[in-house]
């Protein structure tokens, strides 16, 4: 992984359309801005994490439950 | 084409029931294919199979019949994505994850399944609102309803 570091108010750009603003620094939060083409999901880690366990646990392990009528 | 199926066995499987996520589901990446097919006598469900893991399938649903007022808006990255020119082509579906029963199983409203029907891409969008639950409870009023 490549790791930078930034101030607020610099910017990252990734390929040609992608560019991360560093927006704020406070304490341990930083507000990032991103400016992507609409093509590109932004989507937040954690949110794409918990859909990924929702994903994981929800793999079909038996079919009984249409059978119990 | 044959398939072979986690709960079904082998069966063969129409070339227009394979639909094709370019970037595979949260958790499996690496599966692009899967081919929607019917459950045994049970119209509400399908089952989503890959077609390279034999022992892989969700249970899919209309996720309109679990929730009444179920909407949201498609976004430009997805309709984009699946090349989707009117809204009639777009198939909805969300994933279940079984428990014991089916009132105590769960619906995922927040990461739908959108599907081209014309070109059978697909995509499981993950919506960027409050409103919907990944864990949405079904209750056994909404399936008879």
């Amino acid at each position: 992984m490549l790791v930078l570091s930034r101030k607020a108010g610099e910017t990252i750009w990734i390929g040609e359309d992608v560019e991360i603003v560093i927006s704020e620094v406070k304490g341990e939060q930083v507000k990032i801005g991103i400016r992507a083409p609409r093509s590109i999901d932004v989507i937040r880690g954690e949110l794409r994490e918990d859909v990924s366990n929702s994903n994981t646990e929800a793999v079909l392990k038996n079919l009984d439950i249409f059978k119990q009528k | 084409m044959k398939l072979k199926t986690a709960y079904l066995g082998e069966i063969e499987v129409a070339e227009s029931s394979i639909v094709n996520f370019e970037h595979g589901i949260p958790g499996f990446e690496q599966e692009k294919f899967f081919a929607l097919l019917p459950v045994e006598d049970n119209e509400v469900f399908n089952v989503l199979q890959s077609t390279h893991t034999e022992s892989l399938a969700f249970i899919i649903t209309n996720p309109y019949t679990i929730s009444n007022n179920y909407t949201f808006e498609l976004d430009e990255a997805t309709v984009h994505t699946l090349q989707i020119n009117e809204e009639k082509e777009v198939a909805v579906f969300a994933i279940v994850s079984l428990k014991e029963t089916i009132a105590t199983s769960t619906i995922n409203l927040k990461a739908p399944i959108v599907l081209n029907t014309t070109n059978k891409k697909a995509k499981q969008v993950i919506l960027n609102n409050e409103e919907h639950d990944i864990r949405h409870l079904i209750s056994t009023e909404s399936i008879k309803g």
